[in-house]
C-alpha cells in the first residue's frame, strides 16, 4: 500500500498574531508553526494502515516556504518513509484549486494507493484541497473520516455527518480521504525515529517548476481583524414602546430573535 | 551431650546441603545485580555506617514508619543478634566442639532467655497482625511467611526447653529439631521476602545519598548510530542498586501505603508495580533488562514525590516514573496527548504554556552582574498558571527589596526542565538545560519560589555538568534575612494556621527547618499537619501531573482533604504547584457553612507582617 499525507504547517494555536505589511498575511516573526491538527491525524492513520498491512510506503507532501521542512521531518521521524516538498515563498497559495492542481501534477507519477489529508486547515479552514486532489487524480473521495478499515481493493470509511449522524461507505482505491480530528491517537516521534529521519530524502521542487494550470479561481484581497466595537444605546420611552424597541433590536442587530 | 560419628555425619551432609542451597540462591541473585548499569557507591563511607547502625541496628526507619509493628520487627530481630553466639555454639555442640563452656553457657542464658520470651512476643504479635488483622497492605495471605512465623516460634521453644535440662533423649530430640529448623530456614530465606535479612543492611549501607537518584539521560544526536542504540537499549536496565532493591524488598507495603496515586484510588501500586513485578522477570531471565515489563499506566500515574522511597525500611529507591516515562518516550514514542502538547510548547518556546509574553516579567528589574541573586521565576509564576500567584512573587520582591538584597531576573529564562525530565522527555530537557546553564554562566546565586525548579537547577543539571552557582528556595533567603534582623516582622496569633511541605523540599532538597523558623516567628501558635516534613504527602501536582487531563483517579484531592480536615483556616506552602493544587481544591471540598481554607505562600505571611 502506497499511501500520500498532505501536511500543512500552520501557526500554532497560542502564538500571536500581528498582521504584516501588506495586510494579506500575518506576520511571521514571534509565531510558532506547527503541523496543522487534522494532518498530523491523517498521518497517524497512514502509519497505522502501513503497519496493519505490513508494508508499502508513507510519503508526506507538504506544499510552503522552507520552514515546512521541519514539519515534513516530524513526519518522517513518526516513522513516513520519504518527504515531498513543493516549495514557494510569499505570497503563498491560498486558492485550494491551485494547491490541489500543484499537488495532483507533482504526485501524479507516485500512483499513490490512498491520500490522506486532515479536514481542512486550522488557518484558512477552506477543507476542498483533499476532494479537489481526488477528483484530478481521477481516485474516489471521502470527507470527514472517522474510522478506516483496509482491504486490498477497497477501503471502508466511517464518516461524520450532520446532527450526529454517521455514514459508513465503501470506496475503491485508489482514494483520497480528508480525515477528521481524534480518530486515532498520534505518536510522538522516538529518539530512533528523529535519528532514523535524518537519513530520510526530502524531494523538494520548485513551485515554479510545477504545472499549475496558470487559473487562479480565488485572489486572497485581504486578511484583518475583525472590528470589535463596543457600544451602549439607552432606550427610553413608555414600557411597550422600550419592548417594541427590544424585540426590534434582538431581531435585527443581534439575530437572536 | 554426645553425639555418634553416624549423627556427625548426618548433621555435616544436611548443613552442607542447607548450606549450599543458601549460597547457590545468593550468590544466583548477586550475579544478577552484577549485571546491572552503574556501579554499587562506596563513597562517604563513614556516613554510609552510621546510617546502617541507625537504620538497622536501631531499627530507625522500621519503628519510626510504624511504631508498633516496628517495635514488635525490633524485638524479634535483636533477639536473633543475641541468638547469633547461641546458634554457632549449638551446632559446634553437635560436632563435639561447643565454643561456650558449661558456665559460660549458663551466663549467657540468662541474657537469652528473656529474648527469646521476647521474640516470641514479637512474632506472635506480627503472625496475629498478619493472619488475623489482615491489613491490606501487606497483600494476600504468604504461607512462607505462615512458615516462617511458625518456624521462630519454635525455635525459640525448643531453646527455651533445651535449657530446662530436659531427659537425655527428649533433649537430643529437641537439641535436633532446633538444628533442622535453624538449616530449613537458610533454605527458604533466599527463595523468600526473608531474603531481606540478608540483603537489607548491604542496601542500606549502599543506598544513594540523593533521592531521586535516576542516572541522567545524555543524549548525543551526533553520535554514531550504535553508541545511540545502545544508550537506548541501557534503558531497559535497571542499575546495580535498582536490582539489589528488588531482591531485598521485603513486600510490607508502607510504600504503597504512603503513595498518593494509590491513597487516590489510582491503579499505581509502588509495591507491586516499582518492586515484586520485576522480581520474577529479573529471576527469569537473568538479565537486568525487565524495565520494560512494568505497568506503563500505573508509571504515568506517578508524581514522583519520593515518598514511596522515604518509606522504605530497607533502604529501596522504590520510584521507577522515570525509567518508564523515559523508555515510553524515547523508545516507545507513546506519549499521551496533553504532554506531547505539553512538549512541543517546551520545544517550540522554551516555556510550557507556548506563551510569548510575561507581563510579570516585564514589571520585575531585570539581572545585572552587579546584583546579588537572580530571581527564578519559573514557567508557573511567569506565565501565571494560577494568577493569584503573582501577588506571591510581588510579594517576595517586596521582602527582598526590604532586606536590602539586590535581585533581578533573567530575560532568557527557559523553562528548567521539570516537567520534560520527569516525563521523560530527556532530549527536551537537554535542550533546555543547555540554555539554561548558558544563561547562568556568570551567575553566582539564584533564588526562586519554585522548588521543582530548584530541583532541576541543582541537582539535575548537577548530574550533566558542575554547578557554580548556588540555588536557594525563598523559604531559605526569608529564614536568613529574619536571622540577620535584615527584615522586621511582627508577630502575631494566625488563627489556625498550618504549614505544607512541598515533597521536593522535604524529600529531595532535605529542607525542612527553614519554612519554619520563619513560622515560629510569625505565627508561634502554627501547628503541624498529621503528615508532615519528610512525610509530607503530594499536593498531586509533582512528577509532570499538573498538565495530565483530569483521570478518575483523586490523586489531586487526598491532601486538599487533609488540610480541609485539620482544621486550619490558613495553609501556608512554599511551592508554586502546591498553591495552585489548592486554590483549585479546597473550595469545592469545604462542607457547607464553613469558610475555605485561605491558601499562603510563605512570602505572603512574611509579607503581610513585615513592620
Amino acid at each position: 500500500m502506497k499511501i500520500g499525507v498532505l501536511t500543512k504547517q500552520v501557526p500554532s494555536a497560542d502564538s500571536p498574531l500581528k498582521l504584516d505589511g501588506g495586510g494579506k498575511w500575518i506576520g511571521e516573526e514571534n509565531v510558532t508553526f506547527a503541523i496543522n491538527e487534522s494532518d498530523a491525524y491523517a498521518l497517524e492513520e497512514a502509519l497505522r494502515i502501513k503497519e496493519e498491512t505490513g508494508d508499502g510506503e508513507v510519503v508526506v507532501a507538504s506544499l510552503g516556504p522552507q520552514r515546512v521542512q521541519r514539519g515534513i521531518r516530524e513526519g518522517l521521524s513518526k516513522g513516513a518513509d520519504r518527504g515531498i516538498h513543493i516549495e514557494e515563498s510569499l505570497p503563498y497559495t491560498s486558492d485550494p484549486f491551485l494547491t490541489a492542481t500543484l499537488f495532483a501534477n507533482t504526485l501524479r507519477n507516485e500512483s499513490f494507493d490512498l491520500i490522506l489529508s486532515g479536514l481542512q486547515s486550522d488557518d484558512l479552514g477552506l477543507g476542498q484541497v483533499g476532494v479537489l486532489l481526488g477528483e484530478m487524480l481521477s481516485m474516489s473521495t471521502a470527507t470527514l473520516v472517522m474510522e478506516t478499515g483496509i482491504s486490498d481493493s477497497t477501503i471502508r470509511v466511517k464518516r461524520e455527518l450532520e446532527g450526529g449522524w454517521f455514514q459508513w461507505t465503501t470506496l475503491k482505491l485508489p482514494a483520497s480521504i480528508s480525515i477528521q480530528s481524534g480518530i486515532n491517537t498520534p505518536r510522538y516521534p522516538s529518539l530512533k525515529g528523529i535519528m532514523g529521519a535524518k537519513k530520510k530524502e526530502i524531494r523538494s521542487i520548485a513551485r515554479n517548476e510545477v504545472d499549475d494550470g496558470g487559473a487562479t479561481l480565488q485572489t486572497l484581497r485581504k486578511v484583518y481583524i475583525p472590528q470589535k466595537v463596543k457600544r451602549t444605546e439607552m432606550i427610553e420611552g413608555e414600557a411597550d414602546q422600550v419592548v417594541a424597541k427590544l424585540i426590534d433590536i434582538f431581531k435585527r442587530d443581534i439575530k437572536v430573535l | 551431650m554426645t553425639f555418634s560419628l553416624l549423627e556427625k555425619t548426618v548433621l555435616a551432609i544436611i548443613i552442607i546441603g542447607a548450606l549450599g542451597s543458601f549460597f547457590y540462591e545468593v550468590v544466583r541473585r548477586l550475579r544478577i545485580v552484577a549485571r546491572g548499569t552503574g556501579t554499587l557507591p562506596l563513597d562517604r563511607i563513614p556516613q554510609r555506617l552510621i546510617r546502617t547502625v541507625k537504620e538497622v541496628l536501631f531499627h530507625r526507619r522500621v519503628i519510626g514508619g510504624r511504631f508498633w509493628p516496628g517495635l514488635m520487627h525490633g524485638l524479634v530481630f535483636w533477639g536473633f543478634i543475641v541468638f547469633g553466639v547461641v546458634t554457632l555454639d549449638h551446632f559446634a555442640t553437635g560436632f563435639g566442639t561447643p565454643l561456650l563452656s558449661e558456665n559460660q553457657h549458663h551466663l549467657y542464658s540468662i541474657v537469652v532467655l528473656p529474648f527469646s520470651v521476647l521474640v516470641i512476643i514479637g512474632i506472635g504479635f506480627l503472625a496475629y497482625r498478619r493472619f488475623i488483622l489482615k491489613p491490606h497492605t501487606l497483600g494476600k495471605i504468604s504461607l512462607t511467611s505462615g512458615i516462617v512465623a511458625i518456624f521462630i516460634f519454635l525455635l525459640m521453644v525448643t531453646y527455651i526447653y533445651g535449657e530446662m535440662s530436659p531427659p537425655l533423649l527428649i533433649a537430643k530430640v529437641n537439641w535436633w529439631l532446633h538444628a533442622l529448623l535453624v538449616l530449613a530456614f537458610l533454605v527458604l530465606i533466599p527463595k523468600s521476602k526473608h531474603l531481606h535479612l540478608v540483603f537489607a543492611p548491604f542496601n542500606i549501607f549502599l543506598r544513594p545519598f540523593d533521592t531521586p537518584d535516576h542516572d541522567a539521560v545524555k543524549i548525543d544526536l551526533e553520535a554514531p548510530e550504535e553508541e545511540l542504540d545502545a544508550m537506548l537499549e541501557g534503558l531497559t536496565h535497571l542499575s546495580k542498586n535498582q536490582t539489589l532493591d528488588v531482591f531485598s524488598c521485603v513486600e510490607c507495603g508502607r510504600c504503597t501505603d504512603a503513595c498518593p496515586a494509590h491513597r487516590g484510588g489510582g491503579i499505581l501500586n509502588p509495591k507491586h508495580h516499582f518492586m515484586l513485578d520485576l522480581r520474577q522477570p529479573l529471576l527469569d531471565g537473568g538479565s537486568t533488562a525487565v524495565l520494560d515489563q512494568i505497568n506503563i499506566e500505573a508509571g504515568w500515574e506517578c508524581t514522583a514525590c519520593q515518598a514511596c522511597t522515604f518509606a522504605c525500611p530497607v533502604g529501596n529507591q522504590v520510584e521507577k516514573s522515570d525509567e518508564i516515562r523515559r523508555l515510553q518516550v524515547l523508545v516507545e514514542g507513546a506519549v499521551p496527548q496533553e504532554y506531547q502538547k505539553l512538549f512541543m510548547n517546551l520545544q517550540e518556546t522554551g516555556n510550557t504554556e507556548g506563551a510569548f509574553h510575561s507581563p510579570l516579567a516585564e514589571r520585575l528589574p531585570k539581572f545585572t552582574p552587579d546584583k546579588e541573586y537572580v530571581l527564578w521565576l519559573g514557567c508557573f509564576a511567569r506565565y501565571e498558571l494560577d494568577p493569584n500567584f503573582t501577588k506571591s512573587v510581588e510579594n517576595y520582591a517586596r521582602i527582598l527589596d526590604s532586606g536590602g538584597v539586590s535581585y533581578g531576573i533573567l530575560e532568557e529564562e527557559w523553562c528548567s526542565g521539570d516537567p520534560a525530565n520527569r516525563l521523560g522527555e530527556k532530549m527536551t530537557f537537554q535542550m533546555l538545560m543547555e540554555h539554561n546553564m548558558e544563561q547562568l554562566s556568570q551567575v553566582k546565586k539564584v533564588t526562586s519560589m519554585c522548588p521543582h525548579c530548584i530541583v532541576n537547577l541543582s541537582k539535575e543539571y548537577g548530574k550533566f555538568t558542575d554547578i557554580h552557582y548556588r540555588v536557594e528556595h525563598h523559604t531559605q533567603v526569608i529564614a536568613s534575612l529574619i536571622d540577620q534582623n535584615r527584615i522586621d516582622v511582627s508577630s502575631k496569633a494566625q488563627g489556625a494556621i498550618t504549614y505544607h511541605d512541598p515533597c521536593n523540599m522535604a524529600r529531595t532538597m532535605g529542607e525542612v527547618e527553614a519554612p519554619r523558623r520563619t513560622l515560629r516567628t510569625l505565627a508561634p501558635d502554627f501547628f503541624e499537619l498529621e503528615e508532615h516534613g519528610t512525610n509530607t504527602l503530594c499536593c498531586g501536582a509533582g512528577g509532570g501531573l499538573w498538565w495530565k487531563k483530569e483521570g478518575t483517579g483523586r490523586t489531586h484531592l487526598v491532601r486538599a482533604e487533609q488540610i480541609v480536615n485539620s482544621g486550619a483556616e490558613t495553609v501556608v506552602t512554599g511551592c508554586n504547584f502546591c498553591y495552585g493544587m489548592f486554590n483549585q481544591g479546597l473550595d469545592p471540598l469545604t462542607p457547607e457553612g464553613r469558610e475555605t481554607v485561605k491558601v499562603k505562600d510563605l512570602a505572603d505571611l512574611v509579607a503581610e507582617n513585615l513592620a
